[in-house]
């Protein structure tokens, strides 16, 4: 109960500090008594509330009731500023931190103006003679509130709808951008974000949660949130963030899991924009889970043949029966990792053992089996190539024909770990066949090399020793002759 | 078997009366004294040089002279002819071994003054022959178009401009334009081949024809030396047969070198490619180079590279023409001067090369 007085007192006497800090405003005065809109509208402005009066913006003498006096141009009036002046009036006091904080106690950001003028929205417009946007495209003129107050247009809520007034206006937007779409808000509409906003939800991600929002920059912009290696991390914001997540029912962990991800890996630790971000899989501005039936053509739209493969597959069918999602359920969602050979087989960690391990004698049982098989042979035999070709480099021998080659062992290597897909066990053998032809013919050329690297050390050998025979002969021949001038002379 | 070739030997003599040759050679001697190893060397310049030709006839039979082709022609030699590898080793260390032969020949010329009166012509087209051997080496390098010859080519003609108004045409001339391309190669081909092999075949007649009828210069010393005892020994077969000897010798270490140290080829030539690091020209051009980068920018009015091209220019002229400036020797006094110049000659030499070698 106490508590309850409190609030009550302190609540009159703050209510009360903002009403005394409004000044007479004999503009007001007169333009209410005229009707119009902009004084209906100011009269709940945050600014009027703030004491900021209509010279504020527009200059002259708000105290004084004679319009000449007060709207003439010695008292500073300036009538309806147009274009960029607009924003001008506005950062006169908002990009000026004394006036924000130590007259009006603000801990709004000063910095808008200058951010605005970097982002997209900063640029000419078409007209050549003003920036795109000015402050009032967003917060309106007259009508000014607060960023939370719910009839705000920049509130959560109703952001994407005021967003929307130009980039959904396809004849508006072709003038900057004709490639750039303009259904994002019929996207958003149908993703997980904009459902729940469109129930009033403000704390779902709207448009700045994604983009920011003075600061917007195009999404090719490297410094844009929204640029392939940033996005994981601005979706995080709200999706690592567990207390703010609690009661979506969805984990928090994702980012952490992708970033262990071989896609994650190369793209946040490689900058390779080939790996997926969040979007890539989700969908940006109609972001939502891909559901169990669509998951293969997600990650089709890059691992394409192994898609194809797996949807002309025996595991389809099984798959969409047993509602199983199709490549997740091997290889995971969020902390994809490499695959490796270890995932084929059915041997401990081996995926295939999940539903075939408990039956041996089965076919689905005796295929795994017999593609690692395989696929070790194939594997073995590479690496002995590769130890023979070491060798023969190590002894000096020219072999980067058979080095050559041995990269079609390499790309049958390649080729068979898409083909597990088709889960053939007769297609697979015949890519494994082609990498072994290529792996046995790589063998043979490099040790018929390495034999004849010992054939030059014989050849080598034996010459030396006939020079040397014939070379002594000549010394003592020499010696001979010599000997037979001496006895002569 | 004796027969037979006694019967070839007449018929031969019948016609060009090879009997007179022999009587000749019978009767030509090499004085035998303690520095008669240096008369070997200019044998084995010559051995190396044959080795050379048939060699390089070897493998022209499968080398390709074209900016597509060099590379893969010489890579295709030591990978798929048979014994393709071993020619081109040969070849290229034969290049090198020649070289410095050539170079202990000129020197053991020079300090022991075989140049003086009357072998001025002979000591001439020795010179002409060694600037040969190393324009051969020049050249030659060039052809297998990796990328360590095409810089080092790159650098070694740009030195060329250095020289005041022809030095740029020279470059051009050299290069068949203004860069090293497919035309340098092939110009490089064309010297390599024909045009060189065929004036060193007419310098080298000439040098042996001299050295033949003027028989091997006896040092100074010797004639000095009363006390000592004049010894000789006939040239055939005495002299001729040492040098065979000498010869296999060459040829076992060639075999050696080229079986335990096969010539690399290296990475093709991308004329796009930045420069590696470490870019040096052949050994034998090392201390010229050296020199070059240690001459500051500026001596004098005239630019440091310009300085020392010319340095280099006018001392290889002189040097080249010691028999006509050196008239003690010629005259059979005793000049210590050439010694000293010699001396600082080598010295100069082997520890440039060193130090270019080093850093």
């Amino acid at each position: 109960m106490r508590k309850v007085i409190i609030i009550i007192i302190l609540s009159f006497i703050t209510s009360f500090h903002v009403f005394s800090q409004v000044k007479v405003d004999q503009c007001l005065e007169c333009h209410k008594a005229i009707g119009d809109q902009p004084s209906t509208l100011f009269k709940n402005d945050i600014h009027r509330l703030k004491g900021i009066t209509c010279s504020g913006c527009h200059g002259g003498d708000s105290t004084s009731d004679d319009m000449e006096k007060a709207m003439s141009k010695t008292s500073g009036f300036i009538g309806v500023p147009k274009g960029d002046n607009v924003s001008k009036v506005c950062t006169n006091c908002h990009s000026n931190a004394q006036i924000m904080v130590k007259e009006y106690n603000s801990a709004l950001p000063w910095n808008q103006e200058a951010l605005l003028a970097q982002s997209v929205h900063g640029r000419l417009s078409i007209s050549g003679k003003e920036r795109i946007v000015r402050c009032t495209t967003c917060h309106n003129t007259h009508g000014i509130v607060r960023v939370k107050d719910p009839s705000s247009p920049i509130y959560p809520v109703n952001l994407p709808k005021t967003c929307s007034k130009c980039h959904s206006d396809a004849k508006y937007m072709r003038t900057y951008n004709p490639a750039l779409p303009v259904d994002q808000l019929n996207k958003y509409r149908t993703s997980e974000h904009g459902i729940l906003n469109a129930k009033g939800d403000p704390k779902v991600a709207e448009c700045a949660s994604c983009h920011g929002s003075h600061e917007i920059r195009s999404a090719k912009d490297v410094k844009s949130k929204v640029y392939a290696i940033n996005l994981p991390k601005t979706c995080s914001i709200c999706h690592s963030n567990s207390n703010y997540m609690r009661g979506y029912n969805i984990p928090s962990d994702q980012f952490e899991k992708y970033s262990n991800s071989v896609h994650g890996k190369l793209l946040l630790g490689k900058n390779d924009f080939s790996a997926p971000a969040c979007n890539d899989c989700h969908g940006n501005h109609s972001a939502t889970p891909p559901g169990v039936e669509s998951i293969s053509k997600v990650c089709g739209s890059c691992h394409a043949l192994n898609a194809e493969l797996f949807a002309s597959s025996p595991h389809k069918k099984a798959f969409d029966q047993k509602k199983l999602p199709e490549c997740e359920t091997c290889h995971g969602n969020h902390e994809i990792i490499t695959a490796t050979d270890k995932l084929l087989g059915v041997q401990n960690g081996a995926v295939c053992k999940w539903c075939h391990g408990d039956k041996p004698e089965s076919k689905a049982f005796q295929t795994a089996k017999s593609m690692r098989e395989l696929r070790d042979r194939l594997v073995n035999e590479e690496k002995k190539a590769l130890l023979l070709i070491n060798d023969a480099e190590q002894k000096g021998i020219e072999i980067s024909d058979a080095k050559f080659k041995l990269r079609d062992a390499k790309q049958a290597l390649f080729e068979s770990r898409t083909m597990v897909h088709s889960f053939d066990q007769s297609k697979f053998r015949e890519i494994i066949d082609k990498g072994l032809n290529v792996t046995a013919f790589v063998n043979q050329d490099v040790s018929s090399s390495i034999d004849d690297y010992f054939f030059r050390r014989w050849g080598l050998g034996i010459s030396s020793l006939i020079i040397t025979i014939v070379a002594v002969s000549l010394y003592l021949y020499i010696k001979r002759i010599e000997r037979k001038q001496k006895s002569t002379v | 078997m004796k027969n037979y070739f006694q019967n070839l030997y007449k018929w031969i003599d019948e016609r060009v009366q090879l009997q007179s040759l022999v009587e000749f050679m019978g009767e030509k001697y090499v004085p035998v004294h303690r520095h008669s190893i240096w008369y070997y060397f200019g044998g084995i310049s010559l051995f190396l040089f044959i080795i050379q030709v048939v060699t390089g006839i070897l493998l022209l039979m499968y080398y390709k002279g074209s900016e597509d082709l060099a590379f893969e022609s010489i890579h295709f030699i030591m990978s798929k002819v048979e014994f393709g590898w071993l020619i081109r080793s040969i070849h290229s260390w034969a290049a090198n071994l020649f070289i410095l032969a050539v170079f202990i020949h000129m020197f053991s010329v020079y300090f022991s003054r075989a140049y003086r009166k009357p072998r001025e012509i002979t000591w001439l087209t020795g010179m002409l022959m060694f600037f040969m051997a190393l324009a051969f080496g020049f050249s030659g390098y060039l052809l297998p178009w990796n990328e360590l010859a095409f810089f080092a080519t790159k650098v070694g003609t740009d030195i060329t401009t250095a020289i005041p108004l022809i030095g740029r045409p020279i470059m051009e001339f050299m290069r068949g334009g203004e860069d090293v391309t497919g035309a340098t190669l092939s110009r490089f081909f064309g010297f390599h081949i024909a045009i060189f092999p065929g004036i060193f075949t007419v310098l080298l007649t000439i040098h042996l024809l001299l050295v033949q009828r003027q028989g091997m210069s006896e040092p100074l010393f010797i004639e000095d030396e009363e006390k000592y005892e004049k010894k000789k020994m006939p040239f055939f077969p005495n002299f001729l047969l040492r040098d065979l000897l000498l010869w296999l010798i060459v040829l076992n270490i060639l075999a050696i070198l080229a079986v335990f140290f096969p010539w690399e080829l290296g990475t093709k030539a991308d004329p796009f490619a930045p420069a590696p690091a470490g870019i040096k020209p052949e050994w034998y051009f090392l201390f010229m180079f050296q020199t070059l980068k240690y001459i500051p920018a500026n001596i004098w009015f005239i630019e440091g590279e310009i300085f020392g091209v010319l340095l280099f220019g006018i001392a290889g002229i002189l040097w080249t023409l010691v028999p006509f400036w050196d008239r003690k020797s010629s005259r059979g006094e005793r000049n210590r001067f050439i010694n000293y110049i010699g001396i600082f000659v080598v010295i100069y030499i082997i520890l440039l090369t060193i130090l270019g070698w080093l850093t």
